[in-house]
């Protein structure tokens, strides 16, 4: 591997260098934990949620269904919450790349330039895009905004289950949210949000595969292993 | 005291019967069994305050439920008999005579009175869409209202708006909370409210000398404490996935789950399911039909579709739910994606052809210095 990665200098002179200089663990173990522990969430509360909404399964075949449904609607909102939370201490505690630290700085003029350069690269207004390790700033307002509509589902999810317990704890800490949108406008977001992750899941597989086509920085498999080239070249 | 045991009395209403009632309210209100003796007292002590009912744009629903009895029940007695000083629709006195008791009450029982309000208040054009003896409804409820010690606001529509506040909302209706904040107001939406949580929360201001505790909405916990959904008589087939899908077929007839049909038991807090109505007969989920959510503060426009769970949307065209608009949203992403993938593939047909040639090229290289290195 040594010899491909520095082939130019052993002389070969091959079109098919490996371009990375090395290697960087650039997602630690919790992150890629957490990516995929959501991953399967989102999956299942999609799924759940949607019976829910609508219970396409009669009782027929499986009775207890809608029981059975809202009790894993639930269980796995609890286990996403938790994700959920664990990101958070990422974001504060974990290394650059996962934290706040990685966040554009809108005061700093070279972070702008990058953010702008990306913006017109994403609207087709340029062809190429400088490669960065991590996440880039269009990414990371991105993420910042999934990380917003997680924080509603959790929120209005735990507020909506709270309603069977109106004088329990959880609806003192999440029923004030009913003080500022009714609790079928709640229903309706909470089910809408769904739909704008949904649409956030084809963009992100599709803007995944495609700069790892393009720029050749491993995008996929850095989501399993962790590890991606450095190749600022 | 003998006052009252005569009116029972010239009603035939034993005094069994009466204290049968008591005990009644005292569970209606979630109290202990030993507190039936100071409900009856309180009931029928001398000192009860008097209670003015006022009523503006409503449908008389309200006062209908009040009086709906074939005959008349110790509760009957409690409201309309004893206490009830001024109602428009049952009073015998008519036009200036009415006004007058009605004012003579206010200057009497200053802040001690009960007002029992019906009806929303409108407040466009200066609150001209609802005028009684030449006032308008604003007027008389900030007079009547504002000197009385509690307000009870009756009914969907002056707890908060109602019908008449749904959209557009032409007369600018609201409810006596927003007319009159920071008034100790205690809140009975329902279209129309049951009159047993009016008796029982009269009666709990006549024994305790307080309003019951209420929620966020200013709806007492004793009535509006729970979700209709988690005491309905149907709800084990809820979680049995057994519903209703159309009117009249088989689950309809087996008595199953309307949570398909739209019904807002869901997100509606009420005691229907186990008051019920009508001297405990039935009640809408119990006869067949979704509830539609009249005791929440969204009502009206939040809970239509009536036979929709979730509401629709303005703005998105005549009927545009969550899911036609997220349905949208994902649609037009994936489109966006795919039109994109299958471009940039074409586009570059021929330099990944190119590519490709060149990878077997380096490949058969690699081939061929391995085994040059093995020799």
């Amino acid at each position: 591997m040594a010899e491909t990665l520095n082939s130019s200098e052993t002389g070969g002179g091959r079109k098919f260098e490996c371009a990375a200089r090395r290697f960087l663990y650039i997602w630690e173990g919790p992150i890629r934990i957490i990516h995929w522990v959501n991953f399967f969430c989102i999956i299942i509360l999609s799924f759940t949620g949607w019976y829910i909404h609508d219970p396409f399964i009669t009782s027929t075949q499986h009775p207890y269904i809608m029981g059975n449904m809202r009790y894993v609607h639930y269980l796995t909102g609890v286990v996403f919450a938790v994700s959920f939370l664990a990101r958070s201490y990422w974001l504060l505690n974990g290394e650059y790349y996962a934290s706040w630290r990685m966040f554009p700085n809108p005061f700093d003029k070279k972070d702008r330039h990058t953010f702008w350069t990306f913006i017109r690269y994403y609207t087709f207004l340029s062809k190429d895009a400088p490669h960065i390790l991590g996440h880039n700033p269009v990414a990371v307002v991105a993420y910042i905004g999934l990380y917003a509509l997680f924080a509603f589902q959790i929120l209005s999810g735990f507020a909506l289950w709270s309603q069977a317990d109106p004088g329990g704890s959880l609806y003192a800490a999440t029923g004030w949210l009913f003080a500022i949108i009714g609790n079928q406008w709640v229903r309706w977001f909470h089910l809408l949000v769904m739909f704008l992750i949904g649409g956030f899941f084809i963009n992100h597989l599709y803007s995944v595969v495609l700069f790892d086509f393009k720029s050749k920085s491993g995008e996929v498999s850095s989501i399993f292993s962790g590890w991606k080239p450095d190749r600022r070249d | 005291m003998g006052d009252f045991s005569d009116l029972l009395e010239s009603h035939g209403v034993t005094r069994r019967e009466f204290l049968k009632y008591c005990s009644a309210l005292g569970a209606a209100l979630a109290l202990p069994l030993s507190m039936t003796a100071k409900i009856a007292e309180a009931i029928e002590s001398d000192t009860r305050p008097p209670v003015i009912w006022l009523e503006f744009q409503d449908c008389a629903g309200d006062s209908e439920s009040l009086l709906r009895a074939n005959r008349p029940t110790v509760g009957d007695l409690v409201l309309d008999h004893i206490s009830l000083d001024y109602h428009e629709t049952i009073m015998a006195a008519a036009g200036h005579q009415a006004e007058a008791s009605q004012q003579a009450t206010v200057e009497k029982y200053k802040g001690k009175y009960i007002c029992i309000v019906e009806g929303s208040i409108p407040t466009e054009a200066g609150g001209v869409y609802c005028t009684i003896g030449g006032r308008t409804a604003v007027d008389i409820l900030k007079q009547v209202g504002g000197n009385a010690a509690l307000i009870i606001a009756v009914g969907n529509c002056a707890a908060y708006g109602g019908l008449p506040a749904a959209h557009p909302n032409p007369t600018g209706a609201k409810g006596v909370s927003e007319i009159l904040p920071g008034k100790t107001i205690i809140n009975l939406p329902g279209c129309p409210m049951n009159v047993d949580n009016l008796t029982a929360t009269v009666v709990h201001y006549l024994t305790f000398g307080a309003a019951p505790a209420c929620d966020r909405h200013l709806r007492p916990l004793f009535a509006y404490g729970k979700r209709i959904h988690d005491n309905c008589e149907r709800r084990a087939h809820f979680d049995a996935g057994q519903y209703v899908e159309n009117w009249g077929d088989y689950g309809h007839r087996q008595g199953w789950c309307l949570y398909k049909m739209g019904c807002k038991g869901p997100e509606t807090f009420h005691n229907c399911p186990t008051l019920r109505w009508n001297e405990g007969l039935s009640w809408p989920v119990m006869a067949g039909h979704g509830c539609v959510g009249c005791s929440e503060p969204l009502f009206f426009d939040a809970m239509m579709p009536m036979y929709r769970r979730l509401p629709n949307v303005p703005g998105f065209g005549v009927e545009a739910s969550a899911v036609k608009i997220g349905t949208a949203i994902v649609g037009a992403s994936a489109a966006i994606f795919a039109a994109h993938g299958a471009v940039t593939t074409a586009r570059n047909w021929k330099k990944i052809g190119k590519a490709k040639a060149e990878a077997r090229e380096e490949i058969s290289h690699l081939n061929s210095d391995s085994d040059s290195e093995e020799s």
